[in-house]
């Protein structure tokens, strides 16, 4: 029996996981194919038609200056995509390298990337945010760095323990006597054990990647007007609230269901491929 | 005579995703008063799960789908949760195989103790004496003093005493030990046989003892229940069961046991095949697939029970068949086996041959405080010395057996030979070369000529990598290019006999027996002229190590190999090795020829360890206390003779002055300054 043909038929048995894997699966294809679902040019004005509430027209209202939400709404999809794909990954494989290097290699450098680790999670992310921001101007590589540079302590830590825990394993000692160099122990043997958690982990941080670029957005150090984004349209919102509650209510929404989607996905692969946390069934 | 247990047409099925497994199938017997009644077969055969259903305490997925149980006059199988909690540790309490984990680790056993009792309404202070008296019944010294320890100040030996104390403290009416000394030494399984029968006087109870080790029930039981595949093939008395077996598994199995083979021989015995899954309900004989008398009514019918006397009974079709025909008749006695392995290499060893592996003075230390905490306590010793001084040899086409309890240092002076961990002094030459000054790329050079196989079958192979990968990776490490490195893999699946088919699959998806031909192929995918074997045994079902012994033995002969074997298991190193090595606590203590050793060892030490194996022979019990006392701590030597505290031939010399390492005859070393033999 292969073993992923199994882990495959437990997955589409937890109903979370299937409802995560499908909210996940809208969010990268409307991401995606945004231009050509969207009934707008998301840049476009209509002065007349501004704060308007929900029409045929407009599926989800306009914002202030008359532009359609829905079509916003999906562009910044696009944002928070990018964001979350690049971000993760990157931040995931540093982290992922750097821990397990601190976990295979000698104590002094262990010590030292530690510490690194340590220091660098110390920073409130906002504050750093807001201190990076402060000194090079707004933009979106920017937000792309921070939430690079804060979460890689995480996986890194995590990395390094499961590492630690490989390290003197028979199989590890076994492959060691056969003559293997570290970088072929790493690389070949501890990587493909060390993975797994990672992996789950990161689809878990979709989502708090996700709001820390609507969080920057909203409060305007995130990327810059006109591009849209659903931090941005919550600000934007925010504004006229008295007036209209749809844009707040349109750039939530997609921000609710991802962190949902993605949250339900992490916690059913986790259940899947970590027997240990599994109950009986 | 009354039954304490009774156990009728029990049946236990695990819900899996891939459907259910039908573990237990129509299970009875019955236990009766004051009797120690053993369950024996191999692993997977169902022996736990029979134990967990009398305690109701299967796993979830488990489920009794039918059949009954009573204690006494009362249905288990009907208990409330209330009336289970009273019948657990009351009436029936168990003793766990691992002892470091069936304690609670942050509760001292005082604690422990009275806690079990929390049933009874008795004051606090008489709770204490009877956990005192308890533990001083299971021969647990001071235990007024000792009571308030925790598990982890124990030794092994210890908490499992304190494990038995536990169970027995409330006077169960039955007891039962899950392979209660498979995780112990050899010296400390025979304290424990010992004291569960001295125990036994005093008991009103029964006990039930589970164990793929035949040598215990021979040595313990008064009734042996034989398991196959979910299934009872055989039940009897001891003597029935060890001197007239008449189903073919229970005589398979016992021609299995190396221990009961007195001549020393390479090929030993094996059951070919493997325990069925039980995923589907199977029709026929379930032993019928690996039977060597199996004929075509077998695997279609059921067989039923058969009685062959009041207390001895068996499932078999061809049983009064094979009588009359007196196959079985002889399967008794010894086996006949092909004589002649052995001696090819031991022929040798007064002549000039060449040592292939010379080992002098090597010293393996463990640091286990640094600079900084050594500053803060600086009355505790910096290093731990786990092999001191040991010199041996290997010849050419030769298998050494290193032997001792564990924590004697077999595993450090492995290790370091292969330099896999430092070394604090000494030499370790290999074809006259020495490893210790060697560096990186000689290094990985000498590691084609060495290999190594590790204790733990599966373990020791990368979880995520598929057999072929793992049989073609000695080859890419090394650059090494012959043709086509399938045809090699290839190659090595059929020395070890592999079948091609298992190339997809992973570590877990194969069994103990297979995942260790798949360490021996890698270790052979170099052509090392020697290979360090660390426990090649351990954790196989009797039927596969002889499977895996042969192998050895057929590859040495075929490519001139030679072994060091480590082993606890005495009868395996006694059929696989030429000459012995027996370390306690960092020393060679004793090193000469296998055979010698075993007929008249020289040193106190193997003479207790010899002793202590237990003989698969209910009437040949002895006086198991050979040996007293545990290893004591590395970082707490006796002075003079580190074996003189358990020694029974210790003098006054032996507790002031080390003995020297001195030659006998023969090559015979021994390190005692009263060697049993001159």
């Amino acid at each position: 029996m292969n073993p992923w043909r199994e882990k495959l038929q437990l997955f589409m048995r937890n109903g979370k996981g299937m409802f995560g894997l499908v909210l996940v699966l809208i969010f990268f294809a409307s991401a995606l194919f945004a231009p050509q679902l969207a009934p707008h040019d998301p840049f476009q004005l209509n002065i007349p038609a501004r704060n308007s509430g929900p029409t045929i027209d407009y599926f989800v209202g306009t914002d202030q200056l008359g532009r359609d939400t829905f079509s916003r709404v999906l562009y910044g999809g696009r944002v928070a995509l990018k964001i979350a794909a690049i971000g993760v990954s990157v931040s995931l494989l540093i982290g992922l390298v750097l821990g397990m290097i601190a976990g295979y290699g000698p104590r002094w450098l262990d010590n030292a990337l530690l510490l690194f680790f340590d220091t660098v999670r110390s920073f409130p992310t906002i504050v750093m945010a807001l201190a990076v921001v402060a000194l090079t101007g707004p933009s979106l590589g920017m937000v792309m760095v921070i939430v690079i540079i804060t979460s890689i302590p995480g996986y890194g830590r995590l990395a390094r323990t499961s590492t630690l825990a490989l390290r003197n394993a028979d199989f590890i000692t076994a492959e060691q006597s056969l003559g293997a160099g570290p970088v072929r122990v790493l690389a070949g043997h501890i990587l493909p054990n060390v993975i797994g958690p990672l992996l789950i982990l990161a689809a878990m941080d979709v989502p708090v990647v996700v709001t820390i670029e609507a969080g920057l957005s909203f409060l305007g150090l995130g990327v810059l007007p006109p591009t849209p984004s659903w931090g941005s349209i919550l600000n934007e919102g925010y504004m006229v609230i008295r007036d209209t509650p749809w844009p707040v209510v349109a750039g939530g929404i997609p921000l609710v269901l991802t962190t949902l989607g993605f949250t339900f996905l992490g916690e059913a692969l986790r259940d899947v491929f970590d027997p240990r946390l599994r109950k009986g069934y | 005579m009354t039954a304490v247990l009774d156990v009728k047409n029990l049946e236990v099925a695990f819900r899996t995703p891939l459907g259910p497994i039908f573990a237990l199938q129509d299970v009875s017997f019955t236990v009766p008063e004051r009797t120690i009644v053993g369950i024996v077969g191999e692993s997977g055969c169902g022996k736990s799960t029979v134990v967990w259903s009398i305690c109701r305490l299967l796993a979830e997925n488990g489920e009794i789908t039918g059949g009954q149980i009573r204690y006494g006059d009362s249905d288990v199988l009907s208990f409330t949760q209330q009336q289970l909690e009273n019948y657990r540790g009351e009436q029936v309490s168990i003793v766990f195989q691992d002892p470091m984990t069936s304690q609670s680790p942050v509760l001292s056993y005082k604690r422990q103790m009275t806690d079990i009792q929390y049933r009874r309404p008795d004051k606090r202070n008489k709770k204490v004496t009877r956990a005192v008296e308890a533990m001083r019944a299971v021969g647990i010294p001071d235990p007024e003093e000792r009571i308030n320890t925790y598990p982890h100040q124990f030794s092994g030996g210890m908490r499992q005493r304190a494990g038995i104390a536990m169970a027995m403290m409330m006077d169960p009416g039955l007891l039962i030990a899950d392979e209660a000394t498979t995780a112990l030494d050899v010296t400390m399984e025979a304290q424990i046989i010992q004291l569960i029968r001295e125990l036994r006087q005093d008991m009103n109870g029964s006990v039930i003892a589970v164990s793929h080790n035949l040598g215990l029930i021979a040595e313990l039981c008064d009734q042996v229940i034989v398991m196959y595949a979910g299934q009872i093939v055989e039940t009897g008395t001891v003597t029935d069961i060890f001197h007239n077996p008449k189903h073919p598994y229970t005589q398979a199995l016992l021609e299995c046991d190396p221990a009961r083979i007195l001549d020393s021989s390479r090929r030993l015995p094996t059951i070919p095949g493997e325990v069925p899954n039980l995923m589907s309900a199977h029709k026929g004989c379930s032993f019928a697939a690996r039977c060597r008398y199996v004929v075509d009514r077998c695997r279609q019918e059921l067989p039923q029970r058969t009685d062959v006397s009041a207390s001895h009974n068996l499932h078999c079709h061809r049983h009064f068949e094979l009588e009359t025909l007196g196959v079985l008749a002889q399967s008794s006695s010894e086996p006949a086996l092909k004589k002649g392995y052995k001696n090819s290499s031991l022929s040798k060893v007064n002549g000039e041959t060449n040592k292939l592996l010379e080992v002098k003075n090597l010293n393996v230390r463990y640091q286990v405080l640094d600079l900084m905490q050594k500053a803060f306590r600086r009355d505790s010793p910096m290093f731990v010395d786990a092999v001191i001084q040991a010199s041996l040899s290997i010849n050419q086409e030769e298998t050494l057996g290193l032997v001792g309890e564990s924590g004697s240092g077999k595993t450090s002076l492995a290790r370091g030979i292969l330099q896999l961990t430092g070394t604090a002094g000494g030499e370790v030459l290999f074809n006259q070369q020495d490893l210790i000054s060697l560096k990186g790329h000689q290094l990985k050079h000498i590691r084609r000529e060495i290999a190594a196989m590790f204790q733990d079958p599966v373990g020791s192979l990368s979880p995520r990598k598929t057999v072929g990968a793992l049989l073609s990776e000695p080859f890419k490490i090394h650059g090494v290019k012959l043709g086509s490195v399938e045809e090699e893999v290839q190659e090595l699946c059929k020395m070890v006999s592999l079948p091609l088919s298992f190339m997809t699959r992973y570590p877990h998806e194969l069994s103990g027996g297979q995942a260790r031909r798949v360490g021996v192929a890698r270790a052979l995918a170099l052509k090392p002229s020697l290979i360090i074997a660390d426990e090649p045994t351990a954790g196989l079902d009797v039927s596969v190590q002889g499977e895996i012994l042969n192998l050895m033995s057929s590859l040495q002969e075929s490519h001139g190999l030679s072994y060091m074997i480590i082993s606890h298991n005495l009868p395996v190193v006694r059929h696989a090795c030429d000459r012995l090595a027996i370390m306690y606590l960092g020393h060679i203590v004793e090193q000469g020829n296998c055979d010698d050793i075993f007929t008249e060892p020289a040193h106190p030490y193997t003479q207790a360890l010899i002793n202590a194996v237990p003989r698969p022979d209910p009437d040949k019990r002895r006086d198991l206390t050979a040996i007293r006392g545990e290893v004591p701590s590395l970082t707490n030597r006796p002075p003079g003779c580190e074996f003189h505290p358990r020694c029974a031939f210790a003098q006054d010399l032996c507790r002031t002055e080390p003995p020297e390492n001195h030659e006998l005859n023969n090559q015979r070393f021994v390190r005692c300054h009263f060697p049993l033999i001159q």
